[in-house]
């Protein structure tokens, strides 16, 4: 083969056949690196962008490029204007998140890592910068362990544990609505904690469980479960699963006319999940881990929906906003500590608490130093089936539960913080 | 002119100081030393695929279950057992090795669309037991806690976990002693007797070869090399999750010796390489990156049933 193309005569057709392809190599090469200006602030965003959590993972996106936007028409961090790269880290495959973590800490040399909105894989990449020693914030993946046993001294997170959620509506539910509770769980990791949360409140709290149904994800028809349940006769049905089972399983509760016998109630209801929803599904009590309507005046709130609605169209979600705090606490724990150097970074962020145009919303908003978790409110409230007042007004908050408030003590989480010397 | 033999020897060195330098030129062109070792890891696993279906003509689409299966062994060994990255290795191609010796008993009956049906079952089975153990698997979480150690040779000792072109290297010497493993077996009588199955098994049975106990035996090897290269793996991410068993990954494994030209030996390398890169880098410009992959396979299998090397070696040879 080889001998073949050295004996061969070079003729014209060759030269331009190699020269047009040279050429294309300059265009179509499969890694072109763009200039980068070699002081900035290098953030990397590792969050799935297609899959069963595209939506959650692009509003993110959206709120991080709203607050690195903000940050650098202000000068920046330090002086240093920041970039915000983005990879698609796909919604469930490990593999592909942490390959894309070293290759925004490799090659990109990023100075602060953001994602994951699945649990499993905000875990794994956890691992990738721990390992690395790069400071890493946790967007959206809920699962205890993160900030809990498995915390790191350069991992913090935004939003709720699932034992927050658990706490934030049991109360509430026991007493408004009754102590006999049955459970739709998804069947994997984040629905076995959440429900192992709801499970030990109850029993605390004196009530008891008729039934838990465990449902593969992603399955479309929840008539057989559905059934089970109101046979068991509860006072309130828990549906604790997500996205699109949230979807189909409402639509048949209200098919089956079951949230007209039974309080229908869940612990995390998210924005997008009620926008897919008809009209006629939008029913139960539920906590939401930010609502963008809320009482009483508040500037930065106001100031944060219409940029948001300025630049999509929509208002923003929960996830919009934990993309937003995350970015904004970053550059405000590199103001604090007056360098980017990871170390010194997390120690100014343990214990900071955010400003009032940063954390939209009433009370105290701070990330508890010993594990590394946000204090973020809870919006406990009901669904609307029509908006009231703007057509995406689709939750009527009745509270809004200060995050302290409703998280275990950090003794309680298993988290026992090792900060390097 | 220079002989083919010579030839073929100057395209062996060629391959083996592209992949001894990777490290010096990738970053030239964008690369990073952890895409290097994903390439080799995955290059493994589809050369293992081509063993079986390349060379035995027997199609199997669960391969990934030994894959998976290689990755849950190294981490059990290293979480529980044993702090060393080789034992982790051995641990994992055993345990996926045997797994798959066994289970290709039963295998080995069934022939065609059949056989790869049968495979993806038995896949689907350990990827729903990784799935729901998961007080030993840790379920969807997947296996955590765990990661490769340094590498202790006596005279001096190699830090695997944070030097990653060290890691780099150590995954080329485990790819290279597999794939030389490889090679002899298919030079010898036993490797071309797999190639009459698959050029006429009628012929071969008649020859009085017992074709069923050698398909058992070269499925079983096509396990111990797809378990070696799980473990590897599963040292690549210091994690193993469900997904490393499922039969999307089988797929995967697949398309790359396909695209990359089956019965060719290298072909399943160049079709790693041209996927794991492709996906690596059309993922970071646009969401719609799969769309552009499953153009190119589609494509590939339409224009170029021989794949790329196929290809090449059909040009070469007019």
């Amino acid at each position: 083969m080889v001998s073949r193309i050295i004996a061969r005569p070079v003729n014209r057709r060759t030269i331009l056949k190699s020269a047009a392809a040279a050429g294309a190599l300059q265009i179509a090469s499969p890694f072109v690196i763009s200039a980068r200006a070699a002081d900035n602030i290098k953030i990397g965003l590792d969050n799935p962008l297609t899959g069963t959590y595209a939506a959650p993972g692009k509003n993110e996106e959206i709120g991080c490029q709203l607050a690195v936007d903000q940050i650098n028409a202000k000068g920046g961090i330090l002086g240093r204007k920041i970039e915000l790269l983005s990879e698609d880290s796909t919604s469930g495959d490990a593999g592909a998140a942490v390959q894309k973590a070293r290759k925004l800490i490799e090659r990109d040399k990023i100075d602060f890592l953001v994602g994951n909105v699945n649990s499993a894989l905000a875990q794994a990449i956890a691992q990738v910068s721990n390992e690395k020693g790069v400071l890493h914030i946790v967007p959206g993946g809920h699962t205890d362990p993160i900030t809990g046993k498995d915390c790191k001294w350069n991992v913090f997170r935004v939003c709720n544990t699932t034992r927050m959620e658990a706490n934030a509506v049991s109360q509430l539910l026991y007493t408004k609505y009754g102590k006999k509770w049955h459970f739709i769980t998804p069947d994997y990791a984040f629905g076995h904690t959440l429900y192992q949360g709801c499970e030990a409140n109850l029993k605390k709290l004196g009530g008891t469980i008729t039934g838990n149904e465990l449902t593969p994800l992603g399955i479309t028809d929840f008539s057989s479960y559905l059934i089970k349940a109101r046979a068991a006769n509860p006072d309130v049905l828990v549906v604790l699963v997500q996205g699109n089972d949230m979807v189909n399983c409402l639509k048949q509760i209200s098919q089956f006319g079951i949230d007209k016998q039974i309080h229908v109630a869940g612990t995390q209801q998210e924005l997008e999940a009620v926008e897919a929803m008809p009209p006629e599904a939008r029913v139960g009590v539920w906590m939401f881990e930010w609502y963008w309507k809320q009482a009483g005046a508040n500037p930065g709130l106001d100031k944060f929906v219409s940029e948001i609605r300025k630049r999509t169209g929509k208002v923003p979600t929960a996830r919009t906003w934990f993309g937003y705090v995350t970015i904004h606490a970053y550059a405000l724990a590199c103001e604090k500590a007056k360098t980017i150097e990871a170390k010194t970074v997390a120690k100014a962020l343990g214990d900071m608490e955010l400003p009032d145009d940063v954390k939209c919303q009433p009370n105290k908003v701070y990330f508890r130093g010993g594990d590394h978790q946000l204090m973020l409110s809870a919006f406990i409230g009901e669904l609307m089936s029509k908006g009231d007042g703007d057509p995406e007004n689709l939750f009527k908050v009745n509270s809004v539960v200060s995050g302290d408030s409703i998280a275990p003590s950090v003794a309680e989480t298993g988290c026992q913080m090792q900060m390097p010397a | 002119m220079i002989k083919g033999r010579t030839s073929r020897l100057l395209v062996l060195a060629a391959i083996w100081a592209a992949l001894i330098a990777a490290p010096y030129w990738m970053p030239l062109f964008g690369g990073y030393t952890a895409l290097g070792s994903r390439v080799l890891v995955l290059a493994l696993g589809a050369m293992s695929v081509n063993f079986l279906l390349g060379f035995t003509g027997t199609l199997s689409f669960g391969h990934a279950a030994w894959f998976g299966l290689g990755a849950y062994g190294a981490g059990f060994c290293l979480k529980w057992f044993a702090l060393s990255s080789p034992l982790g290795l051995l641990a994992g191609t055993l345990l996926g090795g045997i797994a798959g010796t066994l289970l290709g008993a039963l295998l080995v009956r069934r022939r065609g669309v059949y056989f790869a049906m049968v495979t993806i079952a038995f896949g689907q089975v350990f990827y729903y037991i990784a799935f729901q153990w998961s007080s030993v698997t840790g379920g969807d979480d997947g296996l955590r806690g765990f990661s490769r150690q340094p590498l202790h040779l006596g005279f001096t000792t190699i830090d695997l976990l944070n030097n990653a072109d060290a890691f780099y290297y150590f995954v080329l010497v485990c790819f290279a002693a597999a794939v030389g493993l490889m090679g002899f077996i298919l030079r010898s009588p036993f490797g071309r007797t797999m190639i009459a199955i698959r050029e006429n098994e009628r012929r071969a049975r008649f020859l009085g070869i017992p074709v069923e106990l050698h398909i058992w035996i070269a499925f079983s090897l096509s396990c111990f090399f797809m378990a070696f290269a799980g473990a590897l793996y599963a040292e690549l991410n210091n994690f193993a999750d469900p997904r490393v068993l499922h039969y999307a990954l089988s797929g995967d494994f697949v398309i790359m010796a396909v695209m990359g030209g089956m019965r060719t030996f290298w072909g399943p390398l160049l079709g790693a390489i041209v996927f794991v890169v492709l996906q690596d880098y059309l993922s970071s410009v646009t969401v719609n990156w799969m769309s552009f992959i499953g153009i190119l396979i589609v494509l590939i299998v339409l224009f170029f049933p021989r794949g790329i090397l196929g290809l090449i070696r059909q040009r070469s040879a007019a």
